[in-house]
C-alpha cells in the first residue's frame, strides 16, 4: 500500500477524539469480536495448541482493523483501510527481508508454527539507559556474541557532559549522532563492522540524526518506530516512516498490546494485537515487534502475556507471510536466575509459535547499563533449542518455568540484579565467574526440563 | 428511608452501567429528595466505584470499564457541584489534583488509571491530558485552586520534565503551595527524592495512600 495514501488519510480522515476512538471504537468492537471469536485463556495452556482458535483470532484482528482503522493522535483523524487494500498487501508480502552488509548480510524470515528454522536474534541493550563511558564496551560485548544476528537498540544515552538530555533538544540531537557513531564503533571493535544495528536513538524526531553510511546507522540497518497502544500513530512515527522508507531502510515497527487496557482481558488484547500487526504492515513495516505488556504487572512474562504472545504469533504465522519478532521484558533483573527463567519461558512460547526474538531486558532497570550479553547468548540458545521441540513439550516447559517465578513478578520486590559493569570485566569484556555460574545454572535447569540446548 | 435507599441504588447502578445520563438523573433525584450531595456521593457513587477499582486490581474488569465508570461518576458529581455552587458552597473532596503526562510524552494510560482511581477515592481530578508543558501544569493548578500536581512520565527521557516542574515551581515561589507527586514506569522513589518532588507512587493504589497521608498532614 502506498505510503502517500496513508499520509493523505491522516490529514483527511474522519475527525474524532482519542477517548471516542479508544472507548467507542476499539473497546466496543473488540469486546464484540472477542465474544464472537470464542477465545478463552486457560492458565494450563500457555502455549496455544488449537490451530482453529489461532485462525479465528486472525480473522477477528483483521475485522477489528477494518472496523476501527488507525487513529492519528496528532491530526485526530482516523486512517481507514479497505478490505481490498488489506488483502492485497497481505497477499504480496515477500516473507523475508535482508538487512546488514557484506559478511553480515542477514535475512530475517517469516517463521511458521513449530518451524525448524532458527529464529533471528535481535540482541542488545534493548533501550536500557546507558552512559557515554560504557556505551561502546557494552555494545561491543553484545556484538561479540556470535548468535546475535542484529545488534538491538544500543541503549539510550541519558545524559551528556553531566546534563540530563531533554527530548528534541540540540543536546539530544548530539546524543543521536553519538549513538550512531558509538554503535558503529562497537560493532567494528567486535570485528563485525557490517553487523546490522536495529536503531532507536532518542525518543524524538531528531532520532534520524544517527544516520550516516560512513559513521552511523546505515540504510541497510533496521530502523524502529512505534505504534501507540491501541491502534494509534502520531506525526513523529509517520515522519520517521517517510524518511526511513525514502532511504530504503528496513522498517521495524513495534507496539505493546496492553493486557487489561483498551482491548480488555487477554482474549480481547490478542485481537487488538493482531489488528496492530496488520496495521504495522500496511504502514510499511518489514518486521513487526510485539511487546505483550500487562497493565498491572508491567512485565511480559506473566501468564497472560505468555499466552497472548503464543496465540498471536500463531495467528500471524498460520495466516500470512508477515515477519514477527517478540520483545522480552522481565521482572527479575540480569544477574539473577529469575531473569533467565522468565525470558526463557517467553522465548519458548513465542519461538514455537512462529516468532523471531528481540531482547531480553528487565522491565524496570535500576540504573544505567542493567543488561547482560551473556544472558542474550542464553536467550539465543533457548530460541534455537525450541526449534527441536513441539508445542506440547513447549507448553510443559513454559508451565514449569512459570511456576518457578510466578510469585516474584512484583517489580518492587523482584530480584534487583546487577549492572553490566558489575557482571563483566570491562577490560576483557568477559563475564565474571559468578555471572557465568548463573548462566550454567539456568542452562542446567532448562536441560533438566527437557529443552534440548546445544 | 426506602426512597433514599432506592436513590443510592440508582446512583450505584449508574456506575455499574457506565451510564453518565443515568448518573446525572440519579443525582438530580437525590437533590430533589433532599439528600446532601456529600452523602449521596459517599453512599451512592463511592461504594460502586470502589468495587470496580477492586475488580480492576484483580483484573476482573479492565481499563475501558474503569474509564467509563469514572466518566459516569463525573457526570453525577457535576450535578452536585452545580447545585452546591448555586447554594454558595462547594462539594467536599479530599483534595483537588491537577494531573497530566509531561511534555514530549504521549502515554496516557497510566495517568488515566490514576485519575479514575483518585476520583473514586474522593479527590477532584482535573485531567489535563498528555504532553503538558511545565507552565501549563502551574497555570492549571492555580486556576483549579489545586492542592496537588501529579505528573506522569513513561519514558526515561521525559522524566526530566518532572525535574523541570519542581524547579519551575520553586522559581515561582509555588513549591510549598502544591504537593507534587510523580509517577510512571521509569520513575522511582530515588528519582522523586533527587528532584525534590513531595511524593512518588508506583501505581494508582499507592498514589491514593500517599496522597491521603500528605493531605491529612496538610489539613491538620
Amino acid at each position: 500500500m502506498d505510503l502517500s495514501l496513508i499520509l493523505k488519510r491522516s490529514e483527511l480522515g474522519a475527525l474524532t477524539t482519542g477517548d471516542e476512538f479508544l472507548l467507542k471504537s476499539v473497546s466496543m468492537n473488540t469486546m464484540r469480536l472477542a465474544r464472537e471469536a470464542k477465545l478463552k485463556f486457560d492458565p494450563q495452556i500457555l502455549v496455544n495448541q488449537d490451530d482453529e482458535a489461532a485462525d479465528r483470532l486472525f480473522q477477528a484482528g483483521r475485522q477489528l482493523l477494518l472496523e476501527t482503522g488507525l487513529y492519528c493522535t496528532s491530526s485526530r483523524r482516523v486512517i481507514r483501510f479497505s478490505e481490498r487494500e488489506l488483502d492485497e498487501r497481505l497477499k504480496c508480502l515477500p516473507g523475508q527481508v535482508t538487512v546488514g552488509q557484506g559478511k553480515e548480510l542477514h535475512t530475517v524470515r517469516h517463521r511458521g508454527v513449530e518451524d525448524s528454522a532458527f529464529p533471528t536474534i535481535f540482541g542488545g541493550p534493548f533501550n536500557c539507559d546507558t552512559d557515554e563511558a560504557t556505551f561502546v564496551k557494552f555494545n561491543e560485548a553484545y556484538a561479540r556474541e556470535p548468535l546475535i544476528d542484529i545488534l538491538f537498540f544500543p541503549g539510550y544515552l541519558k545524559e551528556l557532559d553531566g546534563i540530563l538530555i531533554r527530548p528534541g533538544s540540540g543536546l539530544s540531537t548530539r546524543a543521536a549522532i553519538l549513538y550512531g557513531r558509538y554503535a558503529r564503533e562497537a560493532v567494528m571493535r567486535a570485528g563485525r563492522p557490517d553487523m546490522p544495528i536495529a536503531g532507536h536513538a532518542v525518543m524524538a524526531l531528531n532520532e534520524i540524526a544517527c544516520s550516516s553510511e560512513e559513521w552511523g546507522l546505515r540504510s541497510t540497518d533496521p530502523r524502529a518506530m512505534v505504534l501507540i497502544s491501541e491502534l494509534q500513530v502520531d506525526d513523529v512515527t509517520l515522519t520517521r516512516l517517510v524518511y526511513y522508507k525514502s532511504i530504503g531502510a528496513p522498517i521495524y515497527m513495534s507496539f505493546t498490546p496492553l493486557i487489561g487496557g483498551y482491548g480488555g482481558g487477554p482474549e480481547g488484547t490478542a485481537i487488538t494485537a493482531v489488528a496492530s500487526v496488520i496495521a504495522s504492515t500496511l504502514l510499511g513495516g518489514d518486521f513487526v515487534h510485539i511487546g505483550p505488556q500487562h497493565i498491572k504487572l508491567r512485565v511480559q512474562t506473566n501468564q497472560h502475556s505468555l499466552w497472548l504472545s503464543s496465540i498471536v504469533n500463531q495467528a500471524i504465522a498460520r495466516n500470512s507471510q508477515m515477519i514477527i519478532t517478540t520483545s522480552h521484558t522481565t521482572a527479575g533483573r540480569p544477574g539473577s536466575l529469575q531473569f533467565a527463567l522468565e525470558f526463557s519461558a517467553l522465548a519458548i512460547a513465542s519461538v514455537i509459535s512462529g516468532s523471531n526474538q528481540s531482547g531480553p531486558r528487565p522491565a524496570e532497570p535500576l540504573g544505567n547499563n542493567q543488561n547482560s550479553p551473556l544472558m542474550c547468548r542464553l536467550f539465543a540458545e533457548v530460541g534455537r533449542a525450541t526449534t527441536r521441540i513441539d508445542r506440547a513439550k513447549a507448553n510443559e516447559i513454559v508451565l514449569a518455568l512459570y511456576q518457578e517465578y510466578k510469585d516474584h513478578l512484583d517489580l518492587a520486590t523482584s530480584p534487583r540484579g546487577k549492572t553490566f559493569n558489575e557482571l563483566y570485566d570491562l577490560n576483557t569484556l568477559e563475564p565474571s565467574e559468578e555471572h557465568y555460574a548463573t548462566y550454567q545454572e539456568a542452562r542446567a535447569k532448562l536441560l533438566a526440563l527437557g529443552l534440548p540446548l546445544d | 428511608m426506602s426512597n433514599e435507599s432506592e436513590i443510592f441504588q440508582k446512583l450505584a447502578q449508574s456506575i455499574w452501567d457506565f451510564d453518565p445520563d443515568a448518573a446525572a438523573a440519579a443525582a438530580k433525584e437525590a437533590l430533589a429528595a433532599g439528600i446532601a450531595p456529600a452523602r449521596a456521593v459517599e453512599e451512592g457513587f463511592s461504594p460502586a466505584i470502589r468495587e470496580l477499582g477492586d475488580k480492576f486490581d484483580r483484573m476482573e474488569v479492565f481499563l475501558p470499564e474503569l474509564v467509563m465508570a469514572a466518566g459516569a461518576m463525573k457526570a453525577g458529581v457535576n450535578v452536585f457541584e452545580e447545585a452546591m455552587k448555586k447554594a454558595g458552597g462547594s462539594l467536599a473532596n479530599k483534595g483537588v489534583v491537577v494531573l497530566g503526562t509531561v511534555e514530549g510524552d504521549i502515554h496516557d494510560i497510566g495517568k488515566t488509571i490514576v485519575g479514575a482511581m483518585l476520583s473514586s477515592a474522593g479527590y477532584k481530578v482535573v485531567d489535563l491530558g498528555v504532553e503538558i508543558s511545565v507552565p501549563r501544569f502551574l497555570e492549571a493548578a492555580d486556576e483549579a485552586k489545586a492542592d496537588i500536581i501529579a505528573a506522569s512520565a513513561l519514558l526515561s527521557t521525559t522524566m526530566l520534565r518532572q525535574k523541570d516542574l519542581v524547579e519551575f515551581l520553586t522559581s515561582r515561589g509555588k513549591k510549598e503551595k502544591y504537593i507534587v507527586i510523580v509517577g510512571g514506569a521509569p520513575v522511582t522513589q530515588e528519582w522523586a527524592d533527587k528532584i525534590g518532588a513531595d511524593a512518588y507512587a508506583r501505581d494508582a493504589q499507592q498514589a491514593i495512600k500517599v496522597l491521603d497521608g500528605l493531605m491529612a498532614t496538610r489539613r491538620a
